[in-house]
């Protein structure tokens, strides 16, 4: 087992060049020839936030400035958090003609993904941010706290995909399953409501939503401007930790069959 | 020194008949276990064993379907064996399908990185190979155009340079010999044969027995994921083209 995970990440190093073309190529590639080119990349999302803090603020008559802030800290974990799930949802099925032509290690394929979903989300962030200073919110030294944040994110939402990927490519119908089912759980998750808001026969719900505690990871320093309690920082620790063993076991046991069922 | 050791190599390839499974189907199979015939095995490859030395220039004949394609990219590690062993001493090239990983979106030159790396280059390699291999594939005006524009010619030539432009010490071809016309033909001969020289062993897939013969030193003829014969060119294609298994 422990030569195993050498030679894996032996395997792992040796392709980083495919790594990292890989990285930009999905960095690069949605945007070719656009005249805004990977400008659309943070144009979107935030478009896309300000329709909902218009909407949702005046729905629930709260100030459009605090809506504004508390929602994006929370649609930024999400975003980042829904995409990787779906997109590694389809990383090898959309591979397929590479895989089955050349040896590569397979964990590049939703690795690049993660990666890349990574830097679009960080640069969304940073530019969120800016939106927060010229609106005149303020910032406080808890924000230093989003990196780390950003870091118990990425390994759950890692090991989320993980599964994911492998799994699609034993049922197909997975894919669709999972576009419904992350629309469900984006309701199900306290983004646009503050987290006691759901009340009643379905609060049990939210407690058992993994999500939660990496949404109050970014929404303590962004929005309430303190570092977040120690007993959810625990919970994102173990959730991740959890999140990737899992993935790990599920990837490395079907790692080889994968290309026999593309 | 390079070598091959292949032992007892077999490979499984699952067949479904009607569809891909289903989350429905996987559990509908849970309660009723009468209905698990919506597979069944195919042994691509069947107990195949042999050893290629240094010096080898091997080269696998047989029908279609007999398991030759599936042997080499065994040895390329894109199918895990499900039963026996290979072992591979030395750096072996995969050149089964030129421009598999090409982008349609990049340039010509993009794709010499993307595809590079793909193939196992470091960069600094490839910024090394870059300029020859854009002159041999004949592309320096159009270098900076996404491939999609090329024709199927210019899209040959320039995946052909660039998977041959290293010298690998085991080389796998798998029936890849360049499009293009008939001066690049010619040259694209030449570089091949160069490559083949240069390797310590090499194992092709043809089905053009003239070229099996002029470059092998030995021939295993395959058919149904079996060696039915193994030795020298003339002889076993001979036997092979007569349908006769015992000369």
């Amino acid at each position: 087992m422990k030569a195993n995970a050498r030679s894996f990440f032996r395997e792992l190093y040796d392709s980083r060049n495919v790594l990292l073309q890989l990285v930009s190529q999905q960095l690069i590639l949605r945007y070719r020839r656009t005249a805004l080119g990977y400008l659309w990349t943070l144009i979107n999302p935030l478009l896309m936030m300000s329709v909902m803090a218009l909407v949702f603020a005046t729905l629930f008559k709260a100030d459009l400035k605090t809506f504004a802030v508390f929602l994006f800290a929370g649609m930024i974990p999400w975003n980042f958090f829904s995409a990787v799930v779906t997109q590694c949802g389809a990383s090898f099925i959309n591979n397929e003609g590479l895989i089955k032509k050349i040896y590569l290690p397979k964990v590049i394929f939703p690795l690049s993904i993660t990666f890349a979903l990574l830097i679009d989300s960080a640069l969304s962030f940073l530019a969120l941010i800016t939106i927060i200073i010229v609106i005149g919110g303020s910032l406080s030294w808890a924000v230093l706290f989003i990196p780390i944040a950003y870091i118990l994110l990425f390994f759950f939402a890692l090991g989320i995909g993980l599964i994911t990927s492998v799994a699609t490519v034993f049922f197909r119908d997975l894919q669709h399953v999972i576009l419904i089912a992350m629309q469900g759980l984006f309701f199900l998750t306290p983004i646009l409501y503050k987290h006691d808001a759901l009340a009643g026969k379905v609060a049990w719900l939210i407690g058992l939503n993994p999500i939660v505690p990496f949404i109050e990871l970014f929404r303590a320093p962004l929005y309430q401007s303190s570092l977040p309690n120690v007993s959810i920082i625990v919970q994102g620790l173990l959730l991740s930790l959890s999140a990737m063993s899992i993935g790990a076991l599920v990837f490395l046991r079907h790692e080889k069959t994968i290309v026999f069922r593309l | 020194m390079s070598r091959i050791r292949v032992e007892n190599l077999s490979i499984k390839f699952r067949i479904y008949h009607d569809r891909s499974p289903s989350l429905k189907g996987y559990f509908a199979d849970i309660f009723k276990r009468q209905s698990r015939n919506a597979y069944s095995d195919f042994w691509a490859v069947k107990d195949v064993s042999f050893e290629i030395g240094a010096g080898d220039r091997v080269g696998v004949i047989g029908h279609n379907g007999a398991g030759k394609s599936t042997l080499l990219k065994a040895l390329c590690r894109v199918y895990e064996s499900s039963d026996g062993k290979i072992a591979v001493d030395g750096r072996i090239a995969p050149l089964l399908e030129i421009g598999a990983g090409f982008h349609p979106e990049f340039t010509g030159r993009e794709n010499i990185y993307l595809n590079g790396a793909i193939l196992g280059y470091s960069k600094q390699q490839l910024s090394l190979i870059e300029p020859e291999v854009i002159t041999f594939a004949e592309l320096e005006e159009f270098i900076d155009t996404p491939v999609k524009y090329y024709s199927t010619g210019m899209y040959m030539r320039l995946a052909f340079s660039l998977a041959t432009a290293m010298h690998p010490d085991i080389l796998v071809l798998d029936e890849i010999f360049a499009g293009g016309d008939a001066s690049f033909l010619a040259k694209a001969r030449a570089r091949m044969h160069a490559l083949i020289d240069k390797a310590n062993i090499m194992i092709m897939v043809s089905h053009d027995h003239e070229l099996v013969k002029s470059l092998c030193n030995r021939v295993i003829w395959m058919d149904h994921g079996k060696v039915v014969a193994d030795g020298a060119p003339e002889d076993i294609v001979e036997r092979y083209l007569t349908g006769k298994l015992n000369g």
